[in-house]
């Protein structure tokens, strides 16, 4: 193809320093956000003012900040739970179960302390809250686990697994919370009972404590893969599963151990918005909604090309128009679903994008054509290449 | 009792236009898990063009188109830029779940128009169904174009040399894919239960795709599959037609995705691979690219 002077070429990459792939990411939230723009437009809004209005909401408004840092915890968590399997060529796409077994298990460590009867039991935060934070983990790496044993033992679809497991988990917290479920809030309500106000999540500097949690969590990770052994094997066995049996890396065990991790993480993010995020303290109505949020997790862990230090700016950044986009659907009266239909676009758009992972795009000047191609000339026989006299030797 | 048998076979109905959709891809090579997504915008797109203009017949065309452009697209990404296929798939599901559920919220509620005269007692997409399935075997094992189709299923390099056009063969597979899910979409929801809701497939798409493993990728075991799993799926949903008062409704909503897992499990024992393991087209989901 040529552009004026210039011909463009595709050229396969052989490899992709991060800057570069940090300008592919960059470009593709832009471009998102630009083809973004259109829906604003059709809803007759001036997509710059609305731009303005998200921005400024979610990260500058004191209503809208620290809704945004929740956001941005949950959504790290749930990112580092999808990009653990992911470095290990597996997709995680069950932190909606996960999410929801999570907090199912951390209520079921106040439900045995017998926090249901009485909101205001004083029960002792030293001991309950970190109980309620293991519980939350075990809870969803069991359910993570059975992706993860299907796979490494039996070889079945992690994808198509996780996804059943989605909708499992997500009638199995239906079944606890509505209709005389265990977890029935007294007045009914089709919610969970309330925490009790002794054991809500201490506060570090305005936020729940969760985020030292989150940001812990993703160092660690960066940490786990790029400078441990079982980092190396869960790189190598994504790479090429089997190649990396030949090295000695497990089948069996790679799958099930970033799915158990995995599955714990997802478990914390539950655990943070439905124990530990103000206003909430308990497994609301609309839970389903939080679940359809971790698929965030999904986009954020693509952009970032599974690392998760570079995991914690998008999730900020997908954190703050996930809230400002519910802003602004109230503000200038849009239909529901703003937020959700800045996921699709930012997804089907990094689609795209990941070509660009693959291949550049080379410019190159057109030189004037020294060697016009088919060589049609008379005067003799010759075999010479471009450039030589033919029948000089 | 009747009432039952009619919905179950209604339900399955979809579950053999979507599956069967999915089938035809993946017997080309091109795995697609986005059908659902697929699904949503038919169904959507489908019920709102219905709703505006007050014919069925649109809603159905509309259905089917944006599940070919989906389909189109789908093939762009994963054959023209050779793309990992999970990745489109999974791509195109959240863009129909997230864009949907903005574009359907304002037409959310019952439809409003008459139903579809039912044929026999049952919806006749079910007989149109049935015949799909017919013609898909036929096409696949009988014609020269299903040889195509499969060869390029199994080892698209070998196809090129001997002449098939491996690029064509697979937008075909994988237009005419998308076709059929948006058109089972579009059965949902202006024939099955035509009232738009958020989100309101909540695993069609995900049992369709389960499905097609189920079927070792043969139209009649997938009909069988689909008429199994239709009938689950309808008890599922009204487990006091059949079984009044046993077990929690919510405990019935799980039945059908916890016996997807374990049928996925026995499926692939190693038992179970040796005697059935040839019938997966072996480029699935494979990039190709020519040399």
């Amino acid at each position: 193809m040529r552009i004026g002077p210039y011909a463009v070429k595709l050229r396969k990459r052989t490899a992709l320093a991060g800057w570069q792939a940090a300008i592919i990411s960059v470009l593709a939230i832009v471009v998102a956000l630009a083809l973004f723009s259109l829906i604003f437009i059709l809803a007759g809004v001036n997509p710059l003012v609305a731009y303005r209005e998200i921005f400024s909401y979610a990260f500058v408004n004191r209503f809208g900040l620290p809704l945004t840092i929740n956001r941005f915890i949950f959504l790290l968590l749930c990112t580092c739970a999808f990009i653990l399997p992911f470095r290990a060529g597996l997709w995680n796409i069950g932190m909606a179960g996960q999410l929801y077994v999570g907090a199912l298990s951390a209520f079921a460590v106040l439900l045995a302390f017998g926090a249901k009867a009485s909101r205001s039991m004083e029960l002792n935060p030293t001991l309950v809250i970190p109980l309620m934070v293991l519980a939350a983990a075990l809870g969803s790496a069991a359910l993570g686990a059975v992706a993860g044993f299907l796979k490494g033992r039996f070889d079945v679809n992690e994808i198509v697994v996780t996804m059943m497991l989605n909708f499992i988990a997500y009638w199995l917290v239906a079944r606890m919370i509505k209709e005389g479920g265990i977890f029935m809030n007294p007045g009914g309500r089709g919610e969970s009972f309330e925490m009790p106000p002794s054991v809500y999540a201490p506060f570090i500097a305005g936020t729940p404590f969760t985020i030292i949690l989150a940001l812990g969590v993703a160092a660690l990770l960066y940490l786990l893969l790029a400078k441990t052994r079982l980092g190396y094997e869960i790189r190598a066995y994504g790479k090429s599963p089997a190649a990396a049996r030949y090295a000695g890396v497990s089948p069996v065990k790679i799958p099930f151990v970033v799915f158990v991790i995995g599955g714990a993480l997802a478990g914390w993010a539950g655990y943070h918005y439905f124990a530990a995020v103000p206003g909430v303290y308990k497994i609301s109505r609309n839970y389903g909604y939080f679940g359809d949020l971790a698929f965030y997790g999904i986009i954020c862990g693509l952009i970032s090309q599974g690392n998760p230090l570079a995991a914690i700016p998008v999730a900020l950044l997908f954190g703050g128009l996930s809230i400002g986009g519910r802003f602004i659907q109230g503000q200038f009266n849009m239909s529901f679903g703003v937020d959700y239909a800045l996921l699709g676009v930012l997804m089907i758009t990094l689609v795209a994008f990941q070509f660009f992972y693959r291949y550049q795009l080379v410019l190159s000047p057109v030189l004037s054509p020294a060697c016009p191609e088919p060589r049609r000339r008379v005067e003799g026989p010759s075999k010479g290449s471009c450039g030589q006299k033919p029948g000089r030797s | 009792m009747f009432e039952f048998l009619a919905r179950s076979l209604e339900a399955s109905t979809i579950f053999t236009l979507a599956a069967l959709g999915e089938l035809v891809g993946q017997r080309s090579g091109i795995l697609n898990v986005g059908v659902e997504g697929v699904m949503l915008f038919g169904a959507t797109l489908g019920f709102i063009a219905a709703q505006v203009t007050g014919s069925f017949l649109i809603g159905f065309l509309v259905g089917i188109l944006i599940g070919g452009l989906l389909g189109l697209l789908h093939g762009f990404f994963s054959i023209t830029l050779g793309g990992d296929q999970v990745v489109s798939g999974m791509g195109i599901w959240i863009f129909g779940f997230g864009l949907t559920t903005y574009i359907g919220n304002p037409f959310t509620g019952p439809l409003g128009m008459g139903r579809i005269p039912k044929l026999w007692g049952v919806s006749p997409f079910f007989y149109l169904s049935i015949m799909l399935i017919v013609l898909t075997r036929f096409v696949l094992t009988r014609t020269s174009l299903g040889l195509k189709i499969r060869s390029v299923g199994e080892n698209p390099a070998v196809a090129e040399v001997s002449g098939v056009n491996v690029t064509k063969i697979r937008y075909l597979c994988v237009t005419v894919s998308g076709m059929l899910m948006g058109f089972a979409g579009a059965v949902y929801s202006l024939d099955y239960n035509p009232v738009w809701n958020y989100n309101f497939l909540m695993g069609w798409g995900f049992i369709a795709l389960a499905l097609v493993f189920f079927s070792m990728w043969n139209p009649l075991i997938l009909l069988g599959g689909s008429l199994l799993f239709g009938a689950l799926w309808q008890l599922s949903l009204n487990p006091q037609l059949v079984l009044p008062g046993v077990l929690s409704r919510y405990v019935w909503r799980m039945a059908p995705f916890a016996i997807t897992v374990v049928v996925l499990m026995l499926m692939s024992t190693r038992w179970f691979r040796r005697r059935w393991g040839a019938a997966k087209p072996e480029a699935l989901a494979r990039p190709y690219a020519k040399e």
